[in-house]
């Protein structure tokens, strides 16, 4: 089994916020970090190959520094890792991404036929949950968004059972091999990377293939293949600004006061009486 | 203006304006930039020819160029020519059917749909797939659509990317939607990546605006990035339809006229060609409240400062005095305490209660811009600075656990006061 694990570097978006007065970002302290949704279908694809044989390869796109999410990916279990780095892929939205993605797992499919391909269900910067689907697409991999549980592989007859969250519940599902898994964080706790993994991880080299190397349209790739532009940013604007009562002088009286203050528009405090009829 | 060894006047950059797209990256013809280990892009002066590339394309000014010789391009004409679409009208809709019926989301987005018809003067287009679809066709078209184009065929009974991924795609190729909204539910999500890559065509999710650009007829579209902090407005230039998905409640309902004309018209499924998964079972989730939060006219959300399983009965009594259940916020789910189904905020639900009651909740902006439907806020925080006071209609500041009970007691009282004396 060979299966492929997409990772995306991200800053750690808790961090990233505007300054209100200057509307410019505030960057002090971001940290960029490897997409924990990722981290999770990796953590998966190592499991499924500890179970089922076969081989875990690590993709990501980005600068050169993406590569720390690589060494990252290697200390925790994957055996090749590869980073999709040129400049001509910069600017990419999801639908250059993931033909940049896809055309990466074809050329890796040339040594070693791909039979499952993971990623997170999105990421963590921009939570848009394109990609995989995007990828799986291109590929007419068999899609299977959402995943919380793999259930088996048959290696004989190719096909795979997961079970993955729908509206309302869960469906399990099961379908052809190749397949792309877009997966949940409860998939799978990832494990700590060992200290002699983690030796090694620094040691290792990282394979850097570049627009030609995995043979991709420079029409389609990165700023030129995305049909989405970014046209400008702010800070999100919050309304109201109500006012506030202190409990520590008195309970019952700041209780009181805010549900006045709740209930001064009348037509509101009518239709909570009416159980919101 | 700096200059480099050479006296070429150069480019530089605004780090922190910077949001480190790297289309300046990709546009520098001499590859001067790079993206630096803090996430911001470098010019290297001696590099850099000062073509002013970077600045003409930089989306949020972040590059500092002066070079006053040359004019600046006007951003139509800045793109790389893609494919030319002419001859695309008119707003898509896809209806999600759930239960037999029309999803609310898709009512929200055909009346929005209605609305930016309007100002492009075209049709909107219900575009309706399933095992039977009932009445959703007329109803669709009493909340506001034109035309309604679907495929009913037992195929379609249940949800699978590819058989309606390719149905969706394959009406769109036939009916040349300018723009196709879908909602962000879980499986909206699923089909919009597979039609926009089918399409080829740009998708823009989680959209919490939209709106029509007067002078070029473009859909602008403001989604939140960076995990909710930040709004960025996303255009599609060139390729059609421009797709949006939308999450539930962020758009109002329509109101429904019974008497509307429309026209509804049947296409052919044509089965994809691939082999197709099979559904073994669907199992539902014990906690259905959970699932349904967004339904609900009233949420008690449990938050940080709440984050305590011995006092789950307290909110719960709370919820059922307001006619409401229970939701949280996300350090809530990171602590075990509430499933992922309850979580309240741009990761996780989108509400537009009559009541919200934030309980420990201190109001990350990624929360507070999915409660900003909600028609009356009433937020309990010891913290006097907690940003929730800022969007609250009614705030009160101290322990939770000694203001909750006396909260019942009062609204217990103004509840079974039946002559609205206080």
């Amino acid at each position: 089994m060979h299966f492929v694990v997409c990772i995306k570097q991200v800053p750690d978006t808790a961090e990233v916020k505007i300054d209100p007065e200057t509307n410019t970002l505030v960057r002090a302290g971001v940290e960029s970090i490897a997409n924990p949704y990722d981290i999770t279908a990796l953590e998966e694809a190592v499991r499924l190959k500890e179970k089922y044989g076969g081989r875990v390869t690590a993709v990501s796109m980005g600068p050169p520094q993406a590569e720390s999410v690589l060494r990252q990916a290697f200390s925790l279990g994957a055996d090749d890792i590869v980073l999709l780095s040129d400049r001509a892929f910069a600017g990419a939205d999801t639908l250059a991404t993931s033909y940049t993605l896809s055309r990466a797992i074809i050329t890796l499919g040339k040594a070693n036929p791909v039979d499952l391909v993971l990623c997170g269900k999105q990421a963590v910067d921009g939570d848009t949950a394109q990609t995989g689907p995007g990828i799986a697409t291109r590929l007419g991999l068999t899609q299977f968004t959402y995943v919380v549980d793999v259930e088996w592989i048959d290696p004989e007859k190719k096909r795979v059972q997961v079970r993955r969250k729908v509206e309302g519940g869960f469906e399990i599902i099961n379908g052809p091999l190749p397949a792309l898994l877009s997966v949940e964080l409860e998939l799978a706790r990832p494990r700590r990377a060992s200290l002699p993994m983690l030796v090694s991880s620094l040691r290792t080299p990282v394979k850097v293939w570049d627009a030609k190397a995995i043979d991709a349209s420079t029409q389609l790739v990165g700023i030129k293949g995305s049909p989405t532009w970014v046209k400008a940013i702010a800070s999100p604007q919050v309304h109201r600004a109500g006012p506030r009562w202190e409990a520590e002088h008195g309970v019952a009286g700041a209780v009181s006061q805010a549900l006045d203050a709740l209930f001064a528009d009348e037509d509101f405090e009518a239709k909570f009486r009416k159980g919101w009829e | 203006m700096a200059k480099n060894s050479r006296g070429i006047e150069v480019a530089e950059i605004v780090s922190d304006k910077c949001i480190a797209c790297q289309i300046c990256i990709g546009e520098c013809p001499v590859g001067a930039i790079e993206l630096s280990p803090d996430g911001v892009a470098l010019i290297d002066p001696e590099v850099c020819v000062g073509c002013g590339k970077c600045f003409e394309s930089c989306p949020v000014n972040a590059v500092k160029f002066e070079k006053k010789k040359r004019k600046k391009i006007p951003k139509e004409e800045r793109v790389e020519p893609g494919k030319e679409a002419p001859g695309h009208q008119g707003v898509g809709v896809f209806i999600e059917m759930v239960d037999g019926r029309g999803a609310p989301v898709s009512w929200e987005l055909v009346g929005k749909a209605k609305e930016l018809a309007g100002q492009l003067d075209t049709k909107v287009m219900g575009l309706l797939l399933g095992g039977s679809v009932g009445v959703a066709a007329d109803e669709a078209i009493a909340y506001g659509c034109d035309e309604v184009h679907l495929m009913e065929n037992p195929f379609l009974s249940r949800y699978l990317s590819a058989s309606y991924g390719k149905a969706l795609a394959d009406l769109c190729v036939k009916l040349r939607p300018a723009i196709l909204l879908i909602g962000a539910t879980p499986l909206g999500r699923d089909l919009a990546g597979v039609v926009a890559t089918r399409l080829e065509t740009g998708l823009t999710a989680d959209c919490t605006g939209l709106f029509i650009e007067k002078e070029t007829g473009l859909l602008l579209m403001t989604r939140p990035t960076f995990g909710g902090n930040i709004m960025a407005t996303i255009f599609c230039q060139r390729q059609r339809p421009q797709m949006s998905s939308v999450h539930p409640k962020v758009f109002k309902m329509p109101d429904k006229d019974p008497a509307r004309k429309g026209v509804v018209t049947r296409h052919e499924l044509e089965a994809p060609a691939v082999e197709l998964p099979e559904i073994i079972q669907f199992i539902p989730s014990g906690d259905t409240a959970g699932a349904d939060i967004v339904r609900y006219p009233a949420l008690v959300v449990a938050g940080r400062g709440a984050c305590d399983q011995a006092s789950m009965p307290l909110l719960e009594e709370l919820a059922q005095l307001v006619g409401g259940v229970v939701a949280c916020s996300r350090p809530v789910v990171q602590a075990g305490l509430m499933p992922y189904e309850r979580q309240v905020g741009q990761t996780g639900k989108t509400v537009a209660p009559n009541l919200y009651i934030g309980i420990g909740v201190s109001g990350a902006v990624q929360h507070l811009v999915a409660i900003q439907g909600a028609e009356k806020i009433v937020a309990i925080n010891s913290d006097p600075n907690a940003p929730i006071f800022r969007v609250a209609d009614a705030g009160i500041v101290g322990n939770y656990q000694e203001i909750v009970p006396e909260l019942i007691a009062q609204l217990r009282k103004i509840k079974s006061n039946a002559n609205g004396e206080r």
